[in-house]
């Protein structure tokens, strides 16, 4: 088997699991967004042109409860500020792109950013990877809002667990890196972060953003005072 | 109607922008060994920070824990350092999460 069907397979399994979920989050906001009094076919283009959930989720839930445009638009400039962490983390395994980094950028995201990185850490740059996995939750995150702007409220998440294979896969792809100690100091303080950020302001959405910025300063300091030693 | 269609562009040009600013800032450019090292860190702490946001649930201006997310990941941690294998860890941990659930 070549190198690049290799990485397509790679990238569809591993994909896999977290399409599954993204599909549950999909049909969520399907529903919602009917609900907000989108049509189907607004539903289905907020999907395809702005693809992330938080930012459509949240749109629909602040418009049903009355928000403006402008604080829809404030809120997800909000959300979207750690893309711009994430695309600077990316940056260098996608540069190998050339102009398909354009579209390649489509995809930074939650999601995408965990697997990307997680594969770029250990085979290097590959952006058909980060190709594959986003067109793969692309796909699932369209149909899924098509279908649950069309079927309504029939299916819940929780019965089938879907809703804990977020958590669960991202651990899976955490636990494989956590060798070394300033890797485990990183974990632990970004922990820590989000607990007392969720404990001060519960449901805030800044707490993953913080912890992305500070607590990779933990895990620098301590690699270098071990060079240093 | 209109005021649908404008804030769906709205949403979608403020959200790749930010998704294309970071890659194209940085794009081609030779970090710092510092930065380098910085942004090595920055998916771990990424990462084990969507964890806890999942397992920590605000309800009513509270903070609750859920037991099935907290269990599921756990079980997954386990499997996957005793078998170091992605989709069965996963599953074992789904199913240990819904199981935690059904005897709650």
């Amino acid at each position: 088997m070549n190198e690049r069907k290799r990485t397509i397979i790679a990238g569809l399994t591993e994909a896999l699991p977290l399409a599954i979920a993204i599909a549950a989050y999909g049909l969520s906001y399907g529903v919602l967004a009917t609900q907000a009094k989108f049509s189907l076919v607004s539903t289905v283009v907020m999907s395809l042109l702005v693809f992330s959930g938080s930012v459509q989720m949240v749109t629909v839930a602040m418009l049903m409860a009355g928000a403006n445009v402008t604080s829809v638009l404030f809120t997800s400039a909000l959300l979207n500020l750690r893309n711009l962490l994430y695309g600077a983390a990316l940056a260098e395994d996608l540069a190998p792109a050339k102009k398909w980094r354009w579209l390649l950028a489509f995809g930074v995201s939650d999601e995408p950013f965990v697997l990307g990185s997680s594969r770029f850490k250990k085979y290097g740059p590959d952006p058909l990877y980060f190709g594959v996995v986003t067109g793969t939750f692309y796909i699932a995150w369209v149909i899924s809002s098509l279908l649950g702007a069309m079927v309504g409220n029939q299916i819940d998440p929780k019965t089938w667990g879907l809703d804990l294979a977020f958590p669960i896969t991202f651990t899976a792809l955490l636990i494989p890196g956590l060798k070394d100690k300033p890797v485990v100091a990183t974990a632990l303080t970004a922990a820590g972060i989000v607990i007392g950020l969720e404990f001060l302001m519960p449901g805030n959405d800044f707490a993953i953003m913080i912890a992305g910025v500070l607590s990779p300063l933990v895990g620098l300091s301590l690699k270098r005072r071990g060079r240093d030693a | 109607m209109l005021n649908t269609w404008i804030l769906i562009g709205l949403l979608s040009v403020c959200t790749y922008l930010s998704r294309v600013i970071g890659v194209e800032i940085m794009a081609g450019r030779k970090l710092s060994p510092t930065l380098s090292l910085y942004f090595n860190f920055v998916p771990v702490g990424i990462i084990s920070a969507l964890i806890i946001k999942q397992i920590l649930v605000p309800a009513d201006g509270q903070l609750n824990i859920s037991l099935p997310v907290l269990i599921g990941c756990l079980a997954t941690a386990i499997a996957m350092k005793k078998l170091n294998l992605f989709l069965p860890s996963v599953v074992i941990g789904v199913m240990v999460g819904m199981l935690a659930r059904f005897c709650q």
